[in-house]
């Protein structure tokens, strides 16, 4: 941290806010990088940790303080001074302390007393919270070639589900995925998992064995980013259409602002120019919508995980309750029937296995009337 | 991990009054009441997978105190307290410090100040801070994903721990009186020259010692400021001054005033009170639902309202309610029954 004042990078780079706490001006991402790299040492950012004793010597020698009060600075600074309990006893960190004064505590105390009183005291949410974390948490890569930068950015992008259904207007299922601004937007576009793409449509009564051939997504590959006024098409593949010309030329016969076009393959996430923490769409398969936040930018950390491979990096996912099949309500259903003459209800839902036993003979021939529809769960993808 | 954010923020709030009230820097102090007040249980007891999200909040709430608008002394806290929860701590790998690109300069400028007034504490701290790794360099100081929230909660800024306004001096400075005792002159010789009787009161619109009064002017708001917590001045003086030191009083003055003005503002002032309308009591006494401090009244939920505005003939209304599931079609009929299902909330008062 000596003195090297220099500000090259115009303040007008510097994210500020727009709204504070909501969101910021629009930045170009990779003036982040910029910004910081030209203020930091690359000491400062490296991923080598300088070692206690170089630090303190050249610490001293940059301040001009004598040994003694060096020593002196070593013992009132050293972290032993903020040990709350005696040497030798180690306090047990997973009880909260009962007499404590701190008022988190306290709350704390209350709140886990409640818990304790209920019956059930593990969600789902609470079984499976750190689940992603196990995988991904200090993962070194195996050649140096697959580790990431000292200096790259990092950017935490929350993906939003589509908001289909009533529940989803109070709680906010997303998923949340890390990118480095070297990534482009096609990378961020395969990295979003949506049961849309999964869809099949069609009738599969006689040939069920067929139905995972006309998967959505290998069908209507076509679909944008929407960023500050810009729609980023996926044109990777002859089939893809432009489906954002539609609203342009809307916006265009209604005297609104010009919008304009890129491509999502060209497009590198540090190019961007956006906000920080303000909607953006992504928008597939016609009209799937989804909201995506860009939740945060920074310099790539030591702890971080820094295997290239690994990145698209998901970190959060939300967890949707499941359908289950109708005959064994064990598996999540796979079979959507209608006027289907073994089924208890119409329409029905049947796991995989079920289906089959309850409409096929050993052979595989279709018994009785009924028609067949694959059904993708909204859950399938916990 | 919102639902604790308040009860965090006042416990930092606790420990950083009791730094302030010391009058020092010295990291031994802080850490004496750091110990007392065995700030570091405040990590003991998280849930497995609620340690990392509060880590999170904890050095967020932490890191606004290292920032303006914060006195010297105050922000010193700060950096002590970031220091001391990072390293206490229990998720590995830790979670880091959120610094972001704005905050820099500041942060600079507070480095600078440090090694000016010699206080090698907080240069070896903040230091260390930084060659352990400890930082995030960022764009912005939290994560930021377009909050709704249905109860806004201002963030209120602690008064004690603002730095004393200097912004009188700053902006008239000598450079400034100079420039404009120039444009003065000017100006005075081109009226004179314009105008024959040179004393006529109509063109006498400005004072002709104008730099002397202004000057004399912040003169007086900074002795004054001076007088109003200088009291106690010469007792810190063991600890080196960095010029913002002295706040406390005047904001304690402050305090006092403000919590005398707002005491009295319960009233509504005069012009107002032919509005206070006459509130008439729909509801018995004993299930009057807000007894003291909120003025709305919540009322119950669209489905509420509607189930119990609109009466649907019996018949109709049961069959609506008991729509055929599929999964409660093969479960034995016994069972079938549904059981209205209580949920115990938690209280977060």
């Amino acid at each position: 941290m000596a003195a090297s004042e220099q500000s090259s990078v115009p303040d007008t780079d510097i994210p500020d806010y727009e709204y504070i706490g909501v969101n910021t001006k629009p930045f170009r991402i990779g003036s982040v990088r910029d910004g910081w790299l030209t203020r930091l040492r690359p000491k400062d950012y490296s991923y080598q940790q300088e070692d206690k004793d170089t630090f303190e010597a050249n610490f001293a020698e940059a301040m001009g303080i004598s040994e003694e009060t060096m020593a002196e600075l070593r013992s009132v600074c050293s972290l032993d001074s903020l040990r709350c309990h005696a040497e030798d006893e180690l306090p047990d960190t997973e009880v909260v302390p009962p007499d404590s004064t701190l008022k988190t505590l306290i709350q704390r105390k209350k709140r886990q007393d409640h818990k304790a009183s209920l019956k059930v005291n593990k969600n789902r949410h609470d079984l499976y919270a750190d689940e992603l974390e196990r995988l991904i948490v200090g993962r070194t890569p195996k050649t140096e070639s697959d580790r990431i930068p000292e200096g790259e950015i990092i950017l935490t992008i929350n993906v939003y589900y589509p908001a289909v259904f009533e529940k989803f207007n109070y709680i906010r299922p997303h998923m949340t995925l890390l990118m480095t601004g070297s990534h482009n937007l096609t990378e961020l576009r395969d990295a979003i998992c949506c049961i849309s793409d999964l869809q099949v449509c069609g009738e599969f009564s006689r040939t069920p064995d067929m139905a995972p051939d006309f998967l959505c997504k290998d069908h209507f590959k076509s679909a944008f980013f929407f960023f500050e006024g810009v729609f980023y098409n996926d044109m990777r593949f002859p089939e893809c259409q432009d489906i954002s010309i539609t609203t342009i030329n809307w916006a265009k016969s209604h005297n609104f602002p010009p919008f304009t076009q890129a491509k999502m393959e060209d497009t590198l996430l540090q190019d961007l120019k956006l906000k920080v923490g303000f909607p953006y769409l992504y928008c597939h398969q016609g009209d799937c919508e989804h909201l995506v936040i860009i939740t945060d930018v920074r310099l790539v950390h030591k702890y971080d995980c820094l295997d290239k491979k690994l990145y698209p990096m998901l970190t959060h996912k939300h967890k949707v309750l499941t359908q289950k099949c109708a005959v064994c309500h064990l598996f999540i259903a796979r079979w959507y029937t209608t006027s289907d003459q073994f089924a208890p209800s119409d329409p029905c839902l049947f796991c995989d296995k079920c289906f089959r036993m309850l409409h096929y003979d050993a052979d595989g021939n279709k018994l009785g009337e009924f028609s067949a529809y694959p059904y993708v769960d909204r859950g399938a993808l916990n | 991990m919102d639902f604790c954010r308040r009860h965090v923020k006042s416990d930092c709030e606790e420990l950083l009054s009791r730094f302030r009230r010391t009058q020092s820097v010295r990291f031994e102090i802080f850490s004496g009441i750091w110990r007392d007040m065995k700030f570091a249980s405040i990590f003991y007891g998280t849930m497995f997978h609620e340690k990392r999200p509060f880590a999170r909040l904890v050095l967020d709430i932490a890191s606004c105190y290292f920032l303006p608008p914060f006195s010297f002394q105050i922000r010193v806290g700060g950096l002590y307290l970031l220091h001391s929860l990072y390293h206490s701590q229990d998720t590995v790998p830790p979670e880091q410090i959120r610094l972001a690109l704005k905050d820099w300069e500041e942060v600079k400028k507070f480095e600078r100040d440090a090694v000016n007034a010699q206080h090698f504490d907080v240069v070896f701290i903040l230091h260390q801070l930084m060659s352990c790794k400890a930082i995030h360099f960022t764009a912005m100081p939290t994560l930021i994903m377009f909050p709704k929230k249905r109860k806004v909660e201002r963030s209120v800024l602690c008064e004690d721990f603002v730095e004393r306004v200097a912004r009188p001096q700053e902006l008239i400075n000598i450079d400034l009186l100079e420039e404009l005792s120039n444009v003065h002159e000017l100006y005075e010789k081109m009226k004179s020259s314009v105008t024959s009787q040179a004393e006529s009161s109509s063109m006498n619109l400005t004072h002709k010692d104008l730099t002397s009064r202004l000057r004399g002017a912040v003169i007086d708001f900074h002795n004054w400021q001076q007088t109003k917590n200088g009291v106690d001045e010469e007792e810190v003086s063991g600890e080196g001054t960095s010029s913002q030191l002295e706040s406390s009083k005047r904001a304690e003055l402050l305090a006092s005033i403000k919590s005398k003005a707002f005491g009295e503002a319960a009233e509504m002032c005069k012009s107002r009170r032919h509005r206070q309308v006459e509130v008439d009591h729909p509801v018995s006494e004993e299930e009057s639902p807000h007894p003291s401090g909120r003025s709305r009244i919540s009322k119950p939920s669209l489905r509420a309202r509607t189930a119990e505005n609109i009466h649907i003939s019996g018949e109709v209304w049961k069959e609506a309610l008991s729509r055929t599931t599929t999964s409660s079609l093969s479960t034995l009929e016994s069972t079938a029954e549904e059981k209205p299902k209580k949920i115990k909330r938690f209280k977060w008062r």
